[in-house]
């Protein structure tokens, strides 16, 4: 090996890994990237009534999910017609506000993609003065509510919340309270309802407590928000259903929606109709996921990506990106393993084709053209016709072959047939040309040879190429082009024995 | 497993294609000298300046509006050559032994027509046979009569002999003889059998054809080994003059040798083929490294050179 090349070859490796690692470890770019991620879809949808005159302004609020520990807002998109929309934080909540005018239809909708990611939950953020909110209960039931949770005082926040929550189905921990007490909570119990009395019990407890309006993340459509009631253990927020009092299971997740008092959703100038939330389950790939991080973000390798493209280019680069990895297989394949190809890269151009064929159909449609187009090489033979205006034929005939096979694709509808267009019909028509003359001069048997390594070469780099992950990562990191370089200089420093040398020198290997 | 296989060609000094690419023809044969020896006009011309004998030139074509003046300029020649100046691999060569009634007899026996004549030299100019396919000449010299010496183990065509040469060192030589798959050119690839040639006393080795080995010419059925090459130091001296007149440090040199005329040069190559080696049953690398080594004097003059290569890669008497 030269030195300089290695060191060179080297240096090419570096920059590919340091800029990787940039973003990877300060951007955060995800390393595998096909590990899907769990994501929730949500739509909302709300029905609404126009009262009083047409024209008449009318404003909707509603609570929107939002960015939290262990959950990720990627895209919120909002579908509705004529009504303005904006999205407004407030306090702990984000509230999505429509307004204005509205000419036609009487729903708005919304959708939006939230991440889950257990393994990040991070620290939750600890209550705050809107967690002790004022008791509306008077003195005489307070005193009442004080004397049951004081038996429990000795009792850690988690295990307090448990003996609470008990209450609501009428189970006491022991020790139990005198039948006295009960009596009167009983009372308190109907005249708050079991979700004021367990708001009362856990206040006077003095446990930090959030009211959430929000959906369990179970797939379904649902027309009544959840509502829970969110208490403060010291470490973390443990949900208790509102109106059961049956604290949720640490497997079921939950999408806060609204914190507070608040109703979910209200509307003013027009009549709430219905609303619909739809939850649907989705699988995202991470880059996916990143892509919408990354169009947002204003890091600089971040906006130096190929996802801000506009998304039409970025499908050429899709493509563009996979010929470095086409090329580095070609010259694998041909200086270590040492295929026979026709020309050097048509095998990478019939790989290319192939991803809109697919191999079966696009090697059938390769040895179909080759072999009538042989046949017509063949026969035009004696009509001595001068080399260019020949070659032209051949291409005619190509493009005409193509124009057959997919008029009988969309007879049989068969896709694959409708999809020859993109094999590369000059590289097809000097293919017929190379294999007639390989025939006339070194025989069938040679020209079949080149045409299977041809084959063979174009198929293991399909394949390669193929591999979706392969071509995500190269599109999430375009410099590891530097690093393809790199090896292209490290083969193109390899002066060792091909595979096929193995045979042709059989001989000389056996004597020694 | 692979390992083992490399481990064995690397044992037997075998020269790979990558290892020759890099290490001798990138390293030796300068791109400026390329075009003398792609060009087998230009071959021919210098070595006619020094000295060296080559088939005569009857006739060049370089347009296609020449095409039709072809015949008045071949006179009354029986038998002639015809190939595209910068064809490689013997490719687009005809042999003309005869002409009958305005047609032509091939080599083979074949008899083709004046049109079919015509449109073979437009291919050629077109350059369908050239390396890159770029426009060509036709050149048109004399046929070959192949000294008897390989009579016996030639089916029809002609045979040459192939010698590289390594920094004016003759290293290593072949004869190629043609057979009926050959269709009596001596192109390895095309099934000609190729025969070792012991540097030392110019007599035949064993034979190869295709990867496997042989001893006798699978037409004629005669003994391959220990034919004696005639005018063998003559050849070995064109052949190191060769790099002295192209400049090239790593050569393929293609010899015939004529009844009347003796030994005359063919064509150079600058990417000479690797089969050698099989041929010979011996990896070139020893070779090509001893000459590494050699002492500056021996490079003085072909003469020294020649004499070095004589008694240095001289076989083992057996």
């Amino acid at each position: 090996m030269k030195r300089p090349a290695l060191w060179l070859a080297v240096f090419l490796f570096l920059i590919s890994l340091s800029l990787i690692g940039y973003r990877v470890f300060r951007l955060g770019y995800p390393l595998f990237p096909t590990s899907p991620v769990k994501a929730w879809g949500l739509t909302m949808e709300i029905f609404f009534e126009p009262v009083g005159r047409n024209g008449k302004e009318i404003e909707i609020r509603a609570g929107l999910p939002e960015s939290r520990p262990g959950q990720t807002v990627i895209e919120q998109r909002n579908v509705s017609g004529s009504l303005q929309f904006n999205i407004l934080p407030e306090g702990l909540n984000q509230i999505g506000v429509w307004s204005g005018n509205p000419e036609e239809g009487r729903v708005i909708s919304y959708r939006a993609t939230a991440l889950l990611n257990p393994k990040r939950l991070g620290k939750p953020k600890p209550p705050g003065p809107e967690s002790f909110p004022a008791i509306i209960a008077d003195k005489s039931e307070q005193i009442v509510a004080k004397r049951l949770v004081e038996r429990w005082r000795s009792l850690n926040p988690p295990e307090k919340l448990k003996a609470i929550a008990a209450t609501a189905k009428g189970i006491w921990r022991k020790p139990m309270p005198d039948d006295n007490d009960l009596k009167q909570w009983s009372e308190i119990q109907r005249k708050y309802g079991t979700e004021g009395a367990l708001e009362l019990l856990l206040r006077v407890a003095d446990l930090p407590i959030r009211k959430v309006q929000g959906l369990v993340l179970v797939e379904s459509v649902a027309t009544k928000p959840d509502r829970w009631i969110a208490v403060w253990t010291g470490q973390r927020w443990k949900p208790m259903q509102a109106e059961t009092g049956d604290l949720y299971p640490e497997s079921v997740r939950l999408l806060p929606l609204m914190v507070g008092d608040t109703p979910l959703v209200s509307i003013s100038g027009a009549k709430l109709q219905g609303i619909r939330w739809g939850l649907s389950k989705q699988t995202l790939s991470k880059w996916r996921a990143h892509y919408e991080r990354i169009q947002r973000s204003t890091r600089f390798l971040d906006r130096w990506s190929l996802f801000a493209l506009p998304k039409e280019f970025q499908e050429n680069f899709h493509i563009l990106l996979l010929v470095p990895i086409g090329v580095l297989m070609i010259s694998v394949l041909r200086n270590i393993v040492g295929f026979p190809t026709f020309g050097i890269f048509m095998p990478v151009l019939m790989a290319l084709a192939f991803r809109s064929t697919g191999l079966g159909y696009g090697l059938g449609i390769f040895a179909g053209v080759v072999s009538i187009g042989y046949m017509l090489r063949r026969g035009i033979d004696w009509l001595r016709i001068l080399l260019v205006p020949r070659l032209s034929i051949l291409i005619t005939f190509v493009i005409l072959a193509f124009t057959v096979s997919a008029l009988i694709g969309s007879k049989l509808g068969i896709r694959e047939f409708m999809a020859v267009g993109l094999l590369p019909f000059v590289i097809l028509s000097m293919t017929i040309e190379r294999f007639f003359i390989i025939t006339e001069e070194s025989g069938a048997f040679q020209a079949l040879r080149t045409a299977a390594g041809s084959a063979a070469v174009a198929a293991i780099t399909y394949k390669i190429i193929k591999i979706d992950p392969l071509q995500l990562t190269f599109f999430v990191y375009p410099e590891l082009l530097f690093a393809i370089m790199g090896l292209l200089l490290l083969l193109g420093n390899y002066s060792g024995y091909r595979l096929s040398e193995i045979l042709r020198f059989k001989i000389l290997g056996e004597t020694s | 497993m692979i390992f083992k296989h490399f481990w064995s060609l690397r044992k037997a000094r075998v020269l790979g294609m990558n290892r020759r690419n890099a290490q001798y023809i990138m390293q030796y044969n300068p791109r400026s000298a390329y075009p003398l020896v792609d060009d087998k006009l230009l071959t021919k011309q210098l070595a006619l300046k020094h000295g060296i004998p080559t088939p005569p030139l009857y006739h060049v074509i370089s347009y296609h509006g020449d095409i039709a003046g072809f015949e008045r300029a071949l006179v009354d020649r029986q038998e002639f050559v015809l190939k595209p100046a910068r064809g490689g691999g013997g490719s687009g060569i005809v042999l003309i032994t005869d002409r009958r009634d305005g047609k032509f007899v091939t080599q083979s026996g074949k008899v083709i027509s004046k049109d079919d004549i015509h449109y073979h030299i437009s291919d050629i100019l077109s350059g369908i046979y050239s390396l890159e396919g770029l426009e060509d000449k036709a050149v048109i010299e004399g046929l070959i009569h192949p000294d008897q010496a390989f009579g016996k183990v030639t089916y029809e065509g002609v045979p040459d002999v192939r010698i590289i040469v390594y920094l004016g060192v003759p290293a290593m030589a072949m004869v190629r003889l043609p057979t009926r798959q050959s269709d009596g050119k001596a192109n390895l690839h095309r099934g000609a059998v190729g025969v070792g040639i012991d540097m030392g006393r110019g007599k035949t080795l064993d034979g190869v054809r295709r990867s496997g080995s042989i001893t006798h010419h699978p037409d004629t059925g005669e003994l391959l080994r220990d034919i004696e090459v005639p005018f063998w130091e003559k050849m070995l001296l064109m052949a190191a003059q060769s790099t002295d007149i192209t400049g090239l440090g790593y050569l393929g040199v293609d010899l015939v040798i004529d009844k009347n005329d003796g030994p005359l040069l063919l064509e150079l190559n600058a990417r000479p083929g690797l089969q050698i080696q099989v041929a010979n049953r011996k990896g070139l690398v020893e070779r090509l490294e001893m000459i590494d080594r050699a002492s500056k004097e021996i490079f003085n003059s072909p003469e020294k050179r020649v004499t070095w290569a004589t008694q240095n890669f001289a076989e083992p008497s057996s």
